[in-house]
C-alpha cells in the first residue's frame, strides 16, 4: 500500500488562551478526497493552515509523501508539492490572469516580459483544467467562481500533489459549484490529493471518499465516507448533548413589542424580511455565509440606504436614513468586523466608548471631561473592562477586551434594540463566556436582541427563538422547544429532514 | 504629570528647538547697538526674534488648518493659491470702497478675506466629498484655478491695501518703535483655539474618529461627510486669516503671493508629527514645527552659510524630523503595549 498522501501525528496548536488543535493525528489516502469538517472553532482552519505553510505547529509532525516536513512559510509548503485554495482570494486584482498565474516566475526574452509565451502558458494551464478564461483579463472583471479557477490553476500549474479547499462552495452558486465539483473529481482522477473543508453535509457524501470530523481542537474520528450518513455526521461534529444553559427568564413571557420588520428588502442582498423583537428577548439570526444577515443587520443601522420596507419601533413607523436615525430609535449595532466597523483602534478606550454620544457631553461644544470620564467608565465597569485601559489605545488590548468596548459604547448610548452580528468572533474561551452572560443579562434588563452567529451552540444557548435565512430570505423560525444543532443546519442549508 | 509632558509629541520638538537656538546663542557673536551702546548678541535679540515669529506665523496659521486637514486623513494643497486669492480679493474691495474710516477699513478687508477664503473651502470640501475623488487631486487643481482666479481678477498687479490695516498689523503695543508683534499674537490665538478645538471640542474629536476610522466612526453614528467638509473650510479660513495679517503687514497683495506655502505648511504639520496615514496630528506641535522650519532658515543667515544651500538643509532637516519622530513614537508604542499587557 502507498505511503499516505499526508499524515498528521499529534498536531498541537496553542493561541493565547486557547488550545486551537491538541494531538490531532490522522492520514490522507493519496489521490484521494478527504473531507475535514466540524463546527466553528473546531480547528479546522488552523490545521489546514498548518498544512499549507501560513501557520506552524507548537508541536507534532507532518508527513508528505512518508517524508517528514516542516514549514515556515507558504513556500516551503508549495516546495513540497502543497498548495491551498484560500476562503478569501488572494491576487493582484489590477493584473492579469496570467501575469497573476506566473508572478513569481514571469517568463522574459533579453529583460523584457515574453507576453507571448506568459499568454501561451497560461492558456495551456487553464485548458489543462477545463477552465475557459480568457488570460488576458484582469483578475478584478472575473467573477469569485473564475477567480477560484485561477486559484486552482495556479495550484496545479505549480505542480502540487495536494491541494486544500477552504470552504469553496461558500461564496458560489448552484450551477458553479456543480462545475467545481466536476473539476475537483477531475483533479482525483489525475492522482491530486483533495483536502476538503467544509460543514456542508450533502458536498461531503457527494464528493468525498473519507472523512475525519474534528471538535474542540481535538481529532474525534476517520472513517470512509461510505459508513457514514449525516444524522452520524452531525452528531459526532456536536458530541456532547448541548449543554443546558438556557436561562429561566427566557421562559417568562416576553415585554411588548419593541421591533417590528416589514417587508424589508435590498436588491442583491435579501428580500421581503418580516419579523419583531420584543422587549426583554434574545432573537437568533442563523444562516450560512452570503445568506444576508450582516446585510439585514445593516438596513436596520441605516447603513443601507437603498433598502426598503417598513421599520417600526415601539409601534411607530420610523424613517431610518442614517446611523443617527437608528440611534435616536435606541438602535445598536455591535458590528461583525470589530477592528474595521467598531473600533476606532488609534484611539483611548474612553473615546471609543464615548464616540457616539459625545455631543452629550458638550458645554459650548466642549466635551466637559470629567462627565465624560464619569459616563466611560461607568459602562466600562459594567462589561468588566479594567480601569488600567480606560486611558490607552484600544489597538493595545485582546480581542475580547475589544469587543467588550463596542459592547459599552451602545451601553452608554442606552441602546434598547441591540443588534449583535457575530459577537464573540475570534475572541478567547473565557471572554466568550462573558459575554455570553452579559447578552443574557442585557435581555434580563429588558433589552431586545437580535443575536446574529454562525455558530450554532451560541444561537441554541442564548436565543429564545431562532430565525434562519438562506440566500437572502427568511426560510423559517424554529422555536426555542424545536431548534436543534441538526434541524438548524439543515433549514440553513436547505435540506429535507429525514 | 511630568511623565505625561515629556510623552507629549509636542516635547521633542521644544528640546530640539531649545537645543538649536541655545547653540546660535552660543555661536552668533554680537554686535555693539548704536543707538543704545550695550552689546547685542547676533541671534537672541528681540529684533530678530520677533521678525522670525512673524514669518512663522504665516505656516503655522495655516498649519493649523493643513493639520486638521492631515488628520482627517485628507490633504489640501490649495492653501497657497487661498491665501492669493483672499489678499487680491481684499486689496480689490478696499480700493473699490475708497476712502473709509479705520474701524470700518478694517473690518471690511477683514470679512472679504474670510469670505473669499470660506468659498474657496466650500468649493473644496464639497469636490472632495461629492465627486468622491482623493483630496490631493481636487486640491491640486484648485490651487491652480484658484490662483488663476487671482491672477486674472488683478492682471498680475501688486495692489496696495489701506495704511489702516497696516497700521493694525504692525502696531508695536508698546514694544518700542521697530517690535511688532500683532503676528506673533495671531499665531498663539490661532494655535491656542486649535489645540482647543482638536483636544476639547466634539468636532475635533469626530476629526480624529474620522482620520482613525472612517468606516468605524460611521458605524457610530458620525456624519463623515459633514465632518470632512468641514475640515477643508477650517483649513481654508485660517489660510484667510493669514492672508489678511500678510497683506496688511507687507502693505500689499499680488497673485503670486504665498506661492509654495502649502508645502511649508504641510512640513510644519508632518514635522509636528501629523500622519498622514490620518488620525494623528496637533496643533501646537505644527506651531512648533512652523518654529523649526523658520529657525533653521535663521540659523543659515546668523551662521552666514551660503544662502544656496538653504533647500538643501531644510528639505533633509524635515525627512530627518520626521523619521526619528516616526521612530520615537513606534518606541513609545511598543513600550506602551508591554506595560498595558505585563500590568
Amino acid at each position: 500500500m502507498a505511503a499516505p498522501a499526508v499524515r498528521f501525528v499529534g498536531i498541537t496548536k496553542r493561541f493565547p488562551g486557547v488550545v486551537a488543535l491538541s494531538d490531532v493525528g490522522f492520514d490522507v489516502a493519496s489521490g484521494s478526497c478527504h473531507a475535514i469538517c466540524g463546527e466553528n472553532g473546531a480547528g479546522k482552519s488552523t490545521l489546514s493552515s498548518i498544512l499549507a505553510g501560513i501557520q506552524t505547529q507548537d508541536a507534532g509532525d507532518l508527513v508528505i509523501d512518508g517524508r517528514p516536513v516542516r514549514f515556515n512559510s507558504p513556500r516551503d509548503a508549495l516546495a513540497a508539492g502543497v498548495a491551498m485554495v484560500h476562503q478569501e482570494l488572494a491576487f493582484c486584482d489590477n493584473l492579469s490572469v496570467a501575469e497573476n498565474l506566473f508572478l513569481g516566475q514571469l517568463p522574459t526574452r533579453r529583460g523584457f516580459l515574453a507576453r507571448d509565451t506568459l499568454r501561451a502558458q497560461a492558456t495551456e494551464l487553464l485548458r489543462s483544467i477545463g477552465a475557459a478564461i480568457d488570460p488576458d483579463r484582469a483578475v478584478e472583471t472575473l467573477s469569485i467562481a473564475q477567480q477560484q479557477l485561477v486559484q486552482i490553476a495556479a495550484a496545479v500549474g505549480s505542480g502540487a500533489r495536494v491541494i486544500i479547499f477552504d470552504e469553496p462552495t461558500s461564496s458560489l452558486g448552484e450551477r458553479e459549484s456543480e462545475q467545481l465539483f466536476a473539476l475537483l473529481r477531475s483533479l482525483r482522477a489525475r492522482g491530486v490529493t483533495v483536502l476538503y473543508i467544509t460543514h456542508r453535509m450533502p458536498e461531503i457524501f457527494r464528493l468525498c471518499d473519507s472523512v475525519t470530523v474534528l471538535r474542540d481542537g481535538r481529532h474525534v474520528c476517520t472513517a470512509p465516507a461510505a459508513t457514514l450518513d449525516e444524522a452520524t455526521l452531525v452528531q459526532r461534529m456536536i458530541g456532547r448533548r448541548l449543554e443546558q444553559y438556557f436561562p429561566e427568564h427566557q421562559r417568562a413571557a416576553p415585554g411588548a413589542e419593541v421591533l417590528r420588520v416589514e417587508g424589508l428588502s435590498s436588491a442583491g442582498k435579501f428580500s421581503e424580511i418580516s419579523f419583531a423583537l420584543r422587549a426583554g428577548e434574545v432573537v437568533g439570526m442563523a444562516g450560512l455565509v452570503g445568506a444576508g444577515r450582516s446585510e439585514i443587520a445593516r438596513a436596520l443601522f441605516g447603513l443601507d440606504p437603498t433598502a426598503t420596507g417598513s421599520i417600526r419601533v415601539r409601534g411607530e413607523r420610523v424613517a431610518i436614513r442614517r446611523p443617527g436615525d437608528a440611534m435616536k430609535h435606541g438602535i445598536g449595532l455591535v458590528p461583525e468586523d470589530r477592528k474595521r466597523q467598531g473600533l476606532v483602534l488609534s484611539m483611548l478606550t474612553r473615546e471609543n466608548t464615548t464616540l457616539p454620544i459625545l455631543d452629550r457631553f458638550a458645554r459650548w461644544t466642549i466635551v466637559q471631561r470629567q462627565k465624560e470620564r464619569q459616563v466611560a467608565s461607568t459602562h466600562l465597569g459594567q462589561v468588566q473592562v479594567r480601569a488600567s485601559y480606560f486611558e490607552s489605545p484600544t489597538v493595545t488590548m485582546s480581542g475580547g477586551n475589544q469587543q467588550k468596548v463596542v459592547l459599552a459604547k451602545w451601553l452608554a448610548a442606552a441602546s434598547t434594540i441591540l443588534i449583535l452580528d457575530e459577537p464573540t468572533r475570534g475572541v478567547d474561551v473565557g471572554a466568550k463566556a462573558e459575554l455570553h452572560a452579559w447578552i443574557d443579562r442585557m435581555a434580563a434588563e429588558g433589552a431586545a436582541i437580535l443575536l446574529i452567529s454562525s455558530e450554532l451552540p451560541e444561537l441554541l444557548n442564548l436565543s429564545r427563538r431562532i430565525l434562519v435565512l438562506r440566500a437572502g430570505r427568511l426560510v423559517g423560525e424554529l422555536s426555542r422547544d424545536e431548534a436543534d444543532q441538526d434541524a438548524l443546519l439543515r433549514m440553513m442549508a436547505g435540506i429535507k429532514s429525514a | 504629570m511630568h511623565r505625561s509632558i515629556l510623552r507629549s509629541p509636542s516635547a521633542g520638538l521644544v528640546i530640539v528647538l531649545l537645543a538649536l537656538g541655545t547653540l546660535l546663542t552660543l555661536v552668533a557673536g554680537s554686535h555693539v547697538d548704536p543707538v543704545s551702546g550695550q552689546s547685542v548678541n547676533n541671534f537672541l535679540n528681540a529684533h530678530t526674534l520677533i521678525q522670525m515669529a512673524t514669518d512663522a506665523s504665516t505656516f503655522a496659521i495655516m498649519g493649523v488648518g493643513a493639520t486638521l486637514v492631515i488628520i482627517s486623513g485628507a490633504i489640501d494643497l490649495s492653501v497657497g493659491a487661498v491665501y492669493a486669492l483672499a489678499g487680491v480679493a481684499m486689496a480689490m474691495v478696499l480700493r473699490a470702497a475708497g476712502p473709509m474710516n479705520p474701524v470700518a477699513t478694517v473690518g471690511l478687508g477683514l470679512a472679504t478675506c474670510l469670505t473669499v477664503a470660506f468659498l474657496c473651502g466650500l468649493a473644496n470640501g464639497l469636490m472632495v466629498v461629492g465627486l468622491g475623488v482623493h483630496s490631493f487631486i481636487i486640491t491640486l487643481g484648485t490651487m491652480w484655478i484658484l490662483r488663476g482666479l487671482a491672477f486674472v481678477a488683478s492682471h498680475a498687479e501688486s495692489i496696495l491695501v489701506p495704511a489702516a490695516l497696516t497700521s493694525v498689523a504692525k502696531a508695536s503695543l508698546g514694544l518700542g518703535a521697530s517690535l511688532s508683534p500683532v503676528p506673533l499674537l495671531a499665531m498663539l490665538a490661532v494655535t491656542a483655539v486649535g489645540a482647543v478645538f482638536l483636544n476639547r471640542t466634539v468636532m475635533g474629536r469626530h476629526v480624529l474618529a474620522i482620520g482613525g476610522n472612517a468606516e468605524a466612526s460611521r458605524f457610530s453614528g458620525l456624519r463623515v461627510n459633514r465632518i470632512r467638509l468641514g475640515v477643508f473650510l477650517i483649513s481654508a479660513v485660517t489660510a484667510g486669516v493669514a492672508a489678511f495679517l500678510g497683506a496688511s503687514f507687507y502693505g500689499s497683495a499680488t497673485s503670486s503671493d504665498g506661492t509654495g506655502y502649502e508645502l511649508y505648511v504641510i512640513a510644519s504639520a508632518v514635522v509636528g508629527g501629523a500622519s498622514l496615514a490620518g488620525g494623528k496630528g496637533s496643533a501646537l506641535s505644527a506651531m512648533l514645527g512652523a518654529l523649526l522650519i523658520v529657525l533653521i532658515r535663521q540659523a543659515i543667515r546668523t551662521l552666514h552659510l551660503d544662502q544656496n544651500y538653504e533647500w538643501i538643509i531644510i528639505g533633509t532637516a524635515m525627512i530627518v524630523a520626521v523619521v526619528v519622530d516616526q521612530k520615537g513614537s513606534q518606541l513609545l508604542a511598543r513600550k506602551l503595549t508591554k506595560q498595558t499587557l505585563s500590568s
